[in-house]
């Protein structure tokens, strides 16, 4: 596939309000029913979507560069904690 | 930032993805909700998400981009996920 970078800049833009939507269900879960698991996933989400946004805004060619990767570390350790937290309260 | 750094990064984030989809699948094969399905499919787009950036970063190399299908793969996973929220959510 080839890929023309303002068409990239656009699918980015869409994934990135993609992941905002979701955010925001989570956060609709979690203030319905006030389980801190949704709570760390509208803030998962919300850092996908910053990690998604940050390279088409600031130029960078992959998000490996820069440290951006470094948000979706922290959003899959916020997922990471919410299961584990999630599982020691079943027990 | 090391690739190598960044290549570990993804890996965890694969791992958190699969073990992600594997517990939604559980509880859905046990509660039968159809939102836990798509939220599942959704956690294994992502997990191909993280699978194309260890790919593209670490095994091939600089003349072949695979960003068209990370795009694909994260888009995918959002639409997946957005789906099952609007038509499977209670309201």
């Amino acid at each position: 596939m080839t890929s023309h970078p303002v068409v990239h800049a656009f699918i980015s833009g869409a994934i990135t309000f993609g992941y905002v939507i979701a955010g925001l269900f989570f956060l609709r879960f979690w203030r319905r029913t006030r389980d801190p698991l949704f709570a760390s996933f509208a803030a998962a989400f919300a850092l996908l979507a910053a990690n998604s946004a940050l390279p088409v805004m600031f130029g960078i060619p992959n998000e490996h560069l820069g440290g951006v990767y470094l948000l979706r570390l922290a959003a899959f350790l916020l997922i990471i904690a919410a299961i584990v937290r999630k599982n020691r309260r079943r027990r | 930032m090391s690739p190598v750094w960044a290549a570990a990064v993804y890996l965890l984030c694969l791992a958190t993805s699969c073990v992600c989809t594997g517990l939604l699948m559980r509880a859905y094969l046990r509660g039968r909700s159809r939102l836990l399905l798509w939220t599942a499919l959704s956690f294994a787009c992502l997990a191909i998400n993280n699978l194309m950036l260890v790919f593209d970063l670490v095994i091939t190399g600089p003349e072949v981009d695979l960003l068209a299908w990370r795009q694909l793969s994260a888009a995918a996973a959002i639409a997946v996920l957005l789906y099952g929220f609007i038509w499977e959510a209670e309201g």
